[in-house]
């Protein structure tokens, strides 16, 4: 049963990326935009109808789209995503370049994010009524209404501006010798605006799931017949970790989508900021790479959440794939 | 051994339950009877101290001489733990869903009495077998059993811990004809044979015919009748009981 359903797991991953992958090229070939502007820049209107031909249809883009998209995903499936027009370097080259930043701004947010709201979630959920309880519904709201950019700008005023504590932009110093403690001074304040900005909503989510847990007939039915208040409470954690789960997994795209404005607005040199370079400069190599590629995290990310879940709800493991 | 004395008990300050007074009598099954809504889970939440956080309560629960209305939430947890148990109505749900039952029977018995793991699978699956229940369950989630095989699992339970006093808040509502004669006759055998103080909330008055000796009759929060079960079924004093009696026939 179980590698029945990894292995369904992995074939709705794959159908997932095939759909992403799809969708992102015909949108990005329906938008306005040609590559010798990406590859010319300012001076592409300069370029006679002849050149502009040569590019043209040295890019392959006189083929029709479904043709380019077929051709597309069979060098990608080799691991072959193609030559940016803007930099003419492999796309899986700049890729490479920029993974790890945006691995270590993504595993490090989520980890406080999931660590501080199990926390938080617990303490305010366990104790219905307490100021814990009343203190987390107000924070949760104030913090998820404030906008990541803004909060950002304020901590840039704040912490490098006026304070002059922590640097305002980048991943790491101007040499690239700054080490690991350099590292972490740049990623502080991007994974603080991430963190802050989320991590109330998610302990909001688990702290109504424990108290609703907490409602059970179940636990009621424990706490009258003088089951230890530990195992109850492990067993409500339990119940109440299965849907708090579903909601990081139905959460983590648009996580994904936050972390790109951040990435800009704090210049992490990571896939986000990537991105956003690539839409600017109509750069669909670069773009339908970064796109993949963050595809890939999300579905991964997504295939270990389940695999947690499959680990922790007997229901799903007793009835197969939900 | 329970005297319930003048219980009163206002929820967002509307009377709930009004100066009810009963007693249940040590070693003997004490019926709780009335129609739904009129406060007899209420009673036996009060009983219990699990009353909801917004309930004022008011009068006396005396057990063994001790007022539990005034007792701390701590000094009802070791009542609780070491004195009663109580089934309640919805098998089903009455164990976590995603605990395999094994675990979850060891914290409502063995667990709760203090026995190490290895003495409470000799006594445990001795009862299992007598109650017709296979081994096997141990291994198996709640949601792969049926209510009757559920309610067992309790009863179970109930006779591994002994109770001094056994609460059964409507056990039978949820099974079917079979599984409900089958249920009093367990319970009754617990009466029987260990002198447990059994209180059976119903409002089956088959049941109380069958098992119980005494009983109290409740109508919209109040006990309108108390008594042996031969004296108010032979000459019921109030006009609820000597309608309820008469919707029997």
């Amino acid at each position: 049963m179980t590698a029945k359903w990894v292995g369904k797991r992995m074939a709705m991953g794959i159908v997932v990326l095939l759909i992403v992958s799809f969708l992102s090229f015909f949108i990005m070939q329906a938008a306005p935009g040609d590559p010798a502007a990406a590859f010319y820049g300012g001076n592409a209107q300069t370029l006679t109808t002849a050149e502009k031909e040569r590019i043209t249809h040295a890019f392959a883009l006189d083929q029709p789209v479904a043709y380019r998209y077929v051709a597309w995903l069979r060098e990608t499936v080799k691991g072959n995503f193609g030559t940016s027009y803007k930099e003419g370097r492999p796309v899986s080259t700049i890729l490479m370049e920029r993974l790890p930043n945006t691995l270590l701004l993504f595993c490090a947010t989520m980890f406080f994010i999931i660590a501080g709201s199990i926390w938080l979630g617990t303490v305010a959920g366990m104790k219905e009524g307490s100021i814990w309880d009343r203190g987390l519904s107000i924070f949760s709201i104030a913090t998820s209404s404030i906008p990541a950019f803004w909060l950002g700008i304020l901590f840039i005023y704040f912490f490098s501006v006026s304070v002059g504590i922590l640097p305002s932009s980048g991943s790491s110093d101007v040499s690239g010798h700054g080490g690991l403690l350099d590292t972490i001074r740049h990623l502080i304040m991007p994974a603080s605006v991430l963190i802050l900005t989320h991590v109330g909503i998610y302990a909001r989510f688990l702290q109504e799931g424990i108290k609703k847990e907490n409602r059970q007939y179940y636990v009621k039915v424990a706490r009258a017949n003088g089951v230890k208040e530990a195992i109850i409470r492990k067993g409500i954690m339990r119940n109440a970790a299965i849907p708090y789960l579903n909601y990081i997994a139905i959460t983590i795209p648009s996580f994904f989508g936050g972390s790109i404005i951040v990435e800009s607005l704090f210049g992490w040199s990571g896939l986000g900021q990537l991105t956003v370079k690539a839409v600017v400069t109509k750069d669909f190599p670069l773009l339908m790479g970064s796109v993949m590629i963050t595809g890939v995290i999300v579905v991964i990310s997504l295939f270990i959440l389940d695999l947690i879940m499959y680990a922790m709800d007997p229901k799903l493991r007793k009835g197969g794939v939900r | 051994m329970i005297s319930v004395s003048d219980l009163s008990i206002q929820i967002h300050d509307k009377p709930i339950i009004d100066h009810v007074e009963f007693t249940i009598p040590r070693s003997q099954i004490t019926s709780l009877i009335g129609e739904s809504g009129s406060g007899k889970s209420l009673t036996v939440s009060a009983m219990l101290g699990l009353l909801p956080a917004n309930a004022k309560v008011s009068g006396e629960v005396l057990y063994d001489g001790r007022n539990l209305l005034s007792e701390s939430d701590q000094v009802m947890e070791r009542i609780r733990k070491k004195d009663i148990f109580t089934i309640f109505q919805d098998a089903a749900n009455s164990f976590s869903p995603s605990v395999k039952m094994g675990s979850q029977l060891y914290a409502f018995s063995g667990g709760r009495v203090g026995d190490a793991k290895d003495v409470y699978h000799m006594k445990m699956h001795v009862i299992l077998e007598s109650l017709g229940l296979s081994l096997g369950i141990v291994e198996q989630y709640p949601f792969e059993l049926s209510g009757g095989m559920l309610q067992r699992c309790m009863i179970a339970c109930a006779f591994y811990v002994e109770p001094a006093l056994l609460i059964a808040d409507e056990p039978t509502s949820a099974l079917d004809m079979v599984l409900q004669k089958e249920f009093i006759e367990l319970v009754t055998s617990l009466n029987k044979e260990r002198g447990t103080t059994i209180l059976l909330i119903t409002h089956d008055l088959d049941i109380v015919a069958e098992a119980a000796h005494t009983m109290a009759v409740m109508q919209r929060g109040q006990v309108v009748e108390t008594g042996t079960v031969e004296a108010v079924f032979a000459q019921p004093v109030h006009a609820y009981t000597k309608r309820l009696l008469a919707s029997r026939f």
